[in-house]
């Protein structure tokens, strides 16, 4: 896949290069700052944006911005989002309107190289990537009594859900079979009162905002 | 009754000790007139004691406890000791009139002894004597409390004013350090995120593609790179907690830890350590720190090629100079150098930057010693 990189540190930004390019990726641009990735979206049109939150020129959340935007100006590019720490509200704000095609994850996260690529891949592929520990800080301060009514198992399988992962992913993980995910997943709703919702990625988007994301 | 006696005692005493304070006034003027710098403190010392022994006869002449004693000096000392020829003078008036009055009871006894005085006459002047000896005693006593209004007013009033200043001072330093303390605690954090975690991250995508990797080759290479950043990582981690807390100041004087310093340092450093006896260990801190910002500075920014660093004792403190040859042009408010005054400042210092453009940089440290 085609991808512009933002990050303000060299040794990070020249170290995602390097792993991108070992895993057949091509990253046509690498810069350091919010104009530059903006500038090299509109240039390269690239498939995915993987941009820093805090970088120049303000070093506050300008690379967020900047992922917004994009996902507004060029709606078929996928974004992930690197933050050096949870702020629910950028998650919030990435997942205003959709869900499709949107990550956000813990900088750290880069460092387990198979977990970074596998977000990449699932937001590339149009699906959303949300960092377990996002999902966590979602899921304690969500005091909804259905939660409660959810049984450990179902809980787990909830919190994998809104991490993006699709059943399959979940039952690998799980160690279980696809269809006891299936069968977990329609009982979660069920108890959350959604099962009217359908579709894939709109019962993820309907997931994090009963949570409140 | 005893008590009046030893009020009035006090108050006649006044009179002379305002003779001495005249003649020590006369006197410290003329040597002043003299030899000017040498005499201000000696005389300032003996001013402070004749206040002192003023201040514990006005408890004395007036029965009310001795104030604190007067720790700063200055004019208004000499002020009071010159004022003080007022209730002297006043002193003498009201004491004298007393002696007079006595004297005259005196010959009125004699007068009823030896017989050329009739009864009823001296009824008349017991009377009359009783009454003036009443008015006499109250004014004496008020010579003493207008005494003690001046002292109050020129003296106590002065030291008041001081320690209202100073609890002005104690309060803006105290809020200076705590956002000294919080900029610190940024910068740090800043290092920390964007120095040692940027660092590890990248090991760990090292690693993770040296894992990944399927060329022996490449895989060895992968690791080599990921060694060479952990002994990085390392040296980072070292430097945060240097800046957190010099630790070796614990067990090394200052002069030992800024040699360890400056041997990292990329700029040669010179360092001209003169004191005899470790100051106090805040002040070793706060010296090693200017010292360690200035050497960063003059490194990063400065592009000096030579840093020297003076300590030595300055009076009854220690002061430190750190000069560099570099672009100069620092700015005395920028985040460093404005919290390494605070700091300074909190310590009861002075802190002053001079860098004038294209002419290095002086950073000049002044702590009194405890």
């Amino acid at each position: 896949m085609r991808i512009v990189l933002a990050e303000d540190s060299t040794l990070l930004r020249e170290g995602l290069v390097r792993l991108l390019a070992d895993e057949g990726h091509e990253v046509v641009a690498a810069v350091p700052d919010a104009g530059q990735l903006l500038t090299a979206v509109e240039r390269d049109r690239p498939d995915v944006v993987i941009t820093d939150v805090r970088m120049p020129p303000d070093n506050t959340d300008d690379g967020l911005r900047a992922a917004l935007q994009v996902r507004r100006q060029w709606p078929g590019t996928a974004v992930l989002v690197l933050s050096q720490y949870v702020e629910k509200r950028y998650a919030a704000q990435l997942l205003a309107d959709r869900s499709d095609g949107v990550g956000y994850i813990l900088k750290d996260r880069v460092a387990h190289v198979e977990d970074f690529l596998e977000a990449l891949d699932r937001v590339a592929a149009g699906s959303t990537a949300l960092d377990p520990e996002v999902v966590q800080q979602l899921l304690s301060a969500n005091g909804n009594d259905p939660l409660h009514a959810l049984t450990p198992r179902e809980r787990e399988v909830l919190h994998h859900m809104a991490q993006g992962h699709t059943n399959a992913a979940i039952a690998a993980r799980l160690h279980v079979s696809q269809s006891a995910v299936e069968k977990h997943v329609n009982t979660i709703f069920d108890k959350l009162d959604l099962s009217h919702v359908t579709g894939y990625s709109r019962r993820i988007l309907a997931i994090l905002r009963y949570l409140g994301a | 009754m005893p008590t009046v006696l030893i009020r009035l005692a006090a108050v006649a005493a006044g009179i002379v000790t305002a003779l001495v304070e005249l003649l020590f006034l006369v006197l410290a003027g003329l040597a002043a007139a003299v030899a000017r710098p040498r005499v201000r403190p000696v005389a300032e010392r003996y001013a402070l004691r004749l206040v002192a022994a003023e201040q514990r006869r006005l408890a004395i002449a007036t029965g009310t406890p001795a104030p604190a004693p007067l720790t700063g000096s200055g004019p208004r000392v000499y002020a009071y000791l010159a004022a003080r020829i007022v209730p002297a003078l006043m002193a003498a008036l009201t004491v004298g009139l007393l002696l007079v009055g006595c004297w005259l009871a005196a010959i009125v006894v004699v007068a009823v002894a030896t017989g050329t005085m009739s009864v009823p006459d001296a009824l008349l002047q017991v009377i009359l004597g009783g009454a003036l000896l009443a008015g006499n005693l109250q004014a004496i006593l008020g010579v003493a409390r207008l005494d003690r209004w001046l002292a109050r007013r020129l003296l106590e009033e002065s030291s008041r004013e001081a320690l209202r200043q100073r609890i002005d001072e104690l309060a803006a330093s105290r809020a200076e350090v705590i956002a000294a303390v919080d900029d610190e605690r940024r910068r740090i954090e800043r290092d920390l995120h964007d120095g040692l975690q940027q660092r590890l991250v990248t090991l760990g995508m090292l690693l993770g593609r040296a894992r990944r990797s399927h060329d022996l080759d490449k895989t060895r290479d992968l690791l080599a790179q990921a060694h060479a950043d952990v002994q990085r990582a390392v040296e980072e981690m070292r430097e945060v907690a240097w800046r957190v807390y010099p630790s070796a100041l614990t067990h090394s004087s200052l002069d030992e830890v800024l040699t360890m310093v400056a041997q990292r340092s990329t700029v040669p450093v010179k360092i001209d350590y003169t004191l005899p006896v470790r100051p106090g260990r805040r002040i070793e801190t706060a010296l090693y720190f200017v010292a360690c910002e200035a050497m960063t500075n003059a490194a990063k920014h400065a592009r000096a090629t030579v840093i020297t660093i003076a300590v030595g004792a300055a009076g009854t403190g220690v002061e430190m100079v750190v000069r560099d040859d570099g672009v100069g042009g620092a700015d005395p408010d920028g985040t460093g150098l404005h919290g390494l005054a605070r700091r300074v400042a909190a310590l009861d210092g002075r802190f002053a930057v001079h860098s004038p453009p294209g002419d290095g940089t002086e950073l000049r440290v002044e702590l009194p010693c405890e």
